[in-house]
């Protein structure tokens, strides 16, 4: 009986060292989420109570629990839970809003951003957080080298330097940039880290500790009463392969209008399912509260959720990312080999007909079971930027997209008009030159991206041009992309609001311009035009101007069809009806990460 | 037997370094390495990746790469650090209680695998030709020829749709509940344990045992047809005593070699199996490291399943010589 009450009184100790007690009161500078008021994108949604447990289901354990050093989306799925930035993009609009800090104001020369901190707010442990946390992950975490991260590239300005951050005072901040580069703001969403727990890793601020001991610092192996956060969950829980385990953070400062403090679920599992089948089972069996389902699994939900009490929630949008398949035109360049396929290559019209031929149609149809949508620009479709709206965040209308509507009539009339046609009467066409033209398009082993390149090879085919396709090991398809080899590569690329940042793929020296890797050296008008247009989107704070700049970018990129857009899954989930404002999807999470559930605002409708 | 022990273990020592050079250039000839798909990401600039292949040591040369290794791994016991997970390798494969799990796994299976295989072969060969023994053969070349992944998720397929566990409160995959993870071990937990593992069993068993079924039929078939056997029954022997007493410890022999070379294909040959299931395998680990082309931990998988593989073999021939007094190994 001793022993049991020592072990309670330490199990309460030990509780007591990873969450302080909460905030008593609401603190005066709560982040509100407008829950239910009208006028605002979350006037449909309901006022939650606390309590309960979701549960979803992820594919991979995550890497480690440090949200700097995190590569991928299994960590940063759950670090994203734990950890918040100054500014975040609302889950409903897309649109930068204030986080961590409560406001922002740009100076007059638009070159320094002040930030406003929210005041009185605590780490998951109870220790203040202040403008020395912000200063602290930026300069001695982001900015330094000894760290490994790839949110130091998302700092970077134009004219290759970094902004420079400062602290005013304990709850302002400002940076300082030398040229007016506003997708700077968005990338201060990174997340802030604690002070107090992590600078004893960093060598720079403790010599005492090897170099690179921050890379290995929170990593799967840690205790999990080390880990401190901001956001709405902590990670209290883990079994490799098996699941993670986070509770709410006593600490969180988002709350509801009724003064309710958020997240509503006490704890939300990720139970770790690496077969997207026994995904889909376990939803069926009860298991998981929400599935990110595939087109395959419509048929099967639909019919069962009136009788399971489940919902299908079916985006109409496409999500973000792009796919395409690339026209190598760069072909033979490197050994002075195929110059007649490399000048084919290079003629716009070629490329045309090619991007004429596909039926993106049958493509969402038979491939995406309808659940897809066209895409004719490098940027993603969500995106305020999109070519297809009118004006920056409007509607789509796609009246100023460059449209490539099915037509293989069409195509095949330009290829007659360059002198590709079947000179030797075997039923290809062959080059001018009279040489035979046989082009193999790769991609790698995923379902989806291989029942597409099957529809194009039959399109092209269709016409006369002999393409086969050809499945390859991942890596050895991006050996290809960077080698420059190979006639047609398949593939995606992942997205996101702002076009900038697409600028390593689009601008002529881009390391992923891996359609005309020597544009670079030979840039011709057009690729001088596109990376001046990047240029200027970035450098104006007024967005209307930065649309008018990435509309013609998306418009000459489109037309040039390096590479020729295909079309991008929608949006789907599954819910149980007991998960309240499930019904709301994030446009801002991937179903790999939240599932699209606003983390902080679904609830449990049975309490 | 003593010489023989010490002389395999310094065998298994130059064995070792040849599967691990082997296993190296491997990996290196593979295209692409752990930061390719750090190239495909637009976020991510040249100096960035630069940085990092430094990091990692990649730009070296194979030779030395291949050489720094051994060194870290012979003076300092040190096999070095997960890229991926940033964690040393022994954490990076056994984080949890996998090695535990994947020793349960494969040991238990093993066990319930010769209980009912080696009794069902004598049986089928005992009663040749009749009706149930070609129920016994159909069964068994039915489990031989099933892929395991596929036999898995038919299963719980079949649990899910069909027997509706869900209803029941019951789920499917993993070892157990989620909630039983970590608490302290009670009679329900025992019940949820077995409720899991029984799926498992029959997956990973009945591949195994219908190979064992058939390897104990012929086997004892073959013996039966000895003259020895003959005498034994023209002695008047009962029938019970000379199938049980004197074929089957006969037959026996060839199942036993093979239970030692079992062991390793269980825990290395299982990973679909953990990956459809839900089992916190080394199995797993070692498969998400070759997916990610994390080399450290995909060396250190592939020396730990030599081993093991080595261990089995050691352990089959003293096995045999255990059963079989006429084998001596001095």
């Amino acid at each position: 009986m001793k022993n049991a009450l020592i072990l309670a009184g330490l199990l309460v100790l030990t509780s007591l060292a990873v969450f302080g007690q909460g905030y008593t009161t609401q603190p005066t500078d709560a982040l509100v989420f407008p829950v239910g008021v009208a006028g605002t994108v979350y006037e449909d949604m309901e006022l939650g109570v606390q309590g309960g447990t979701l549960t979803i289901a992820t594919i991979e354990d995550p890497k480690g629990w440090n949200d700097m050093v995190a590569h991928e989306t299994s960590t940063t799925a759950i670090t994203s839970r734990q950890h918040r930035g100054l500014v975040n993009l609302d889950h409903i609009s897309g649109a930068l809003v204030p986080d961590l800090a409560k406001s922002w104001d740009i100076s007059d020369d638009s070159l320094v951003i002040t930030f406003h901190l929210r005041e009185g707010l605590m780490w998951s442990d109870g220790e203040p957080i202040t403008a020395d946390d912000v200063v602290f992950t930026y300069n001695d975490l982001l900015l330094n080298l000894d760290v490994d991260t790839n949110a130091r590239d998302g700092q970077l300005l134009p004219d290759d330097t970094y902004p420079v951050c400062a602290k005013v005072d304990d709850y302002t901040v400002s940076f300082t940039m030398s040229v007016i580069f506003r997708p700077a703001l968005n990338s201060l969403s990174f997340a802030i880290m604690p002070e107090h727990v992590l600078a004893q890793y960093v060598h720079k601020l403790n010599p005492a500790v090897p170099v690179g001991t921050f890379n290995e610092a929170w990593t799967l192996a840690t205790p999990l009463t080390d880990l401190v956060g901001n956001g709405p969950y902590i990670v209290t829980g883990y079994q490799p392969n098996v699941s993670i385990t986070m509770s709410r953070n006593p600490y969180y400062y988002g709350y509801d209008p009724a003064g309710t403090q958020l997240p509503y679920y006490d704890t939300f599992v990720s139970s770790i399912v690496s077969n997207s089948d026994v995904s889909m089972l376990k939803f069926r069996n009860g298991e998981i509260d929400v599935y990110a389902l595939r087109p395959e699994d419509i048929a099967i939900l639909l019919p069962e959720g009136a009788t399971k009490g489940f919902q299908v929630m079916i985006s109409d949008d496409p999500g973000y990312g792009t796919t395409w398949f690339l026209i190598n035109q760069d072909i033979g360049l490197a050994d002075g080999t195929e110059a007649g396929k490399r000048e084919i290559y290079r003629n716009v019209k070629f490329r045309e007909a090619m991007a004429l031929c596909i039926d993106k149609q049958t493509m969402i149809d038979n491939v995406f079971n309808g659940l897809a949508g066209p895409q004719w620009s490098p940027v993603s479709v969500p995106s305020p930027f999109y070519a297809g709206r009118d004006v920056y965040g409007g509607p789509i209308t796609e009246n100023s997209a460059v449209i490539f509507e099915y037509d293989p009539a069409k195509a095949a009339g330009l290829l007659d008009e360059i002198g590709v046609i079947d000179a030797d009467g075997d039923g290809w066409r062959d080059l001018p030159n009279g040489d035979p033209l046989t082009m193999e398009m790769n991609s790698n082993d995923n379902t989806i991206r291989i029942a597409s390149c099957l529809i194009l090879q039959d399109d092209w085919r269709a016409i006369g041009l002999n393409a086969t396709f050809q499945v390859v090991d991942f890596n050895t398809l991006v050996d290809r992309l960077f080698g420059s080899t190979g006639d047609l590569i398949y593939l995606g690329l992942t997205g996101g609001d702002e076009p900038n940042g697409g600028s390593n793929v689009y601008n002529s020296c881009g390391s992923l311009h891996a359609y005309r890797y020597s544009a670079c050296d030979e840039p011709d008008e057009i690729d001088l035009r596109i990376d001046e247009l990047l240029g200027l989107g970035a450098g104006t704070f007024d967005l209307d101007e930065a649309f008018g700049y990435y509309t013609e970018y998306q418009q000459l990129l489109s037309a040039q069809l390096g590479y020729v857009y295909t079309v991008v899954g929608s949006f789907q989930y599954a819910y149980y009806n007991y998960v309240g404002n499930a019904f709301k999807s994030s446009t801002t999470s991937t179903p790999s990460g939240n599932n699209g559930l606003l983390t902080e605002l679904v609830f449990d409708k049975r309490l | 037997m003593l010489t023989y022990i010490i002389r395999r273990t310094v065998y298994m020592l130059p064995l070792l370094l040849v599967v691990s050079l082997i296993s190296f250039t491997l990996i290196k000839i593979m295209p692409g390495d752990y930061l390719t798909s750090a190239r495909m990401n637009p976020q991510v600039t040249e100096e960035t990746l630069q940085a990092q292949i430094q990091r990692f040591g990649l730009d070296r040369s194979f030779i030395v790469q291949y050489g720094l290794w051994l060194k870290n791994i012979v003076q300092h016991g040190d096999f070095g650090t997960s890229f991926d997970t940033k964690m040393p390798v022994y954490k990076a494969l056994f984080l949890g209680n996998k090695l535990g799990w994947t020793v349960f796994i494969a040991l238990s299976t093993l066990i319930l695998t010769y209980l009912f295989a080696i009794p069902i072969g004598i049986y089928s060969a005992t009663h040749q030709y009749k009706p149930s023994d070609h129920i016994i053969t159909f069964f068994g070349f039915l489990g031989l020829s099933i892929p395991n992944f596929f036999f898995a998720l038919v299963l719980l397929w079949i649990l899910v749709v069909v027997f509706k566990v869900g209803d029941h409160g019951l789920s499917v995959g993993g070892v157990m509940d989620l909630h039983y993870y970590g608490a302290s071990f009670s009679w329900g937990k025992f019940v949820n344990i077995l409720w899991h593992m029984w799926p498992v069993w029959v997956v990973i068993g009945t591949s195994g045992m219908a190979g064992l079924i058939r390897l104990m039929r012929a086997n004892l078939l073959d013996t039966l047809s000895l003259p020895y056997v003959k005498t034994a029954r023209a002695k008047g022997l009962k029938e019970r005593v000379v199938v049980y007493k004197h074929a089957v410890r006969n037959a026996i022999n060839p199942l036993v070699t093979i239970l030692g070379l079992t062991l390793p294909a269980l825990v290395s040959g299982s990973v679909v199996v953990a990956i459809v299931l839900n089992l916190p395998t080394v199995g797993r680990s070692y498969f998400s490291a070759l997916q990610r082309q994390d080399e450290p931990v995909i060396m250190a998988g592939l020396l730990f399943f030599s081993l093991f593989l080595l261990i089995g073999n050691v352990l089959a021939d003293f096995l045999l010589a255990w059963v079989d007094p006429r084998i001596r190994y001095d």
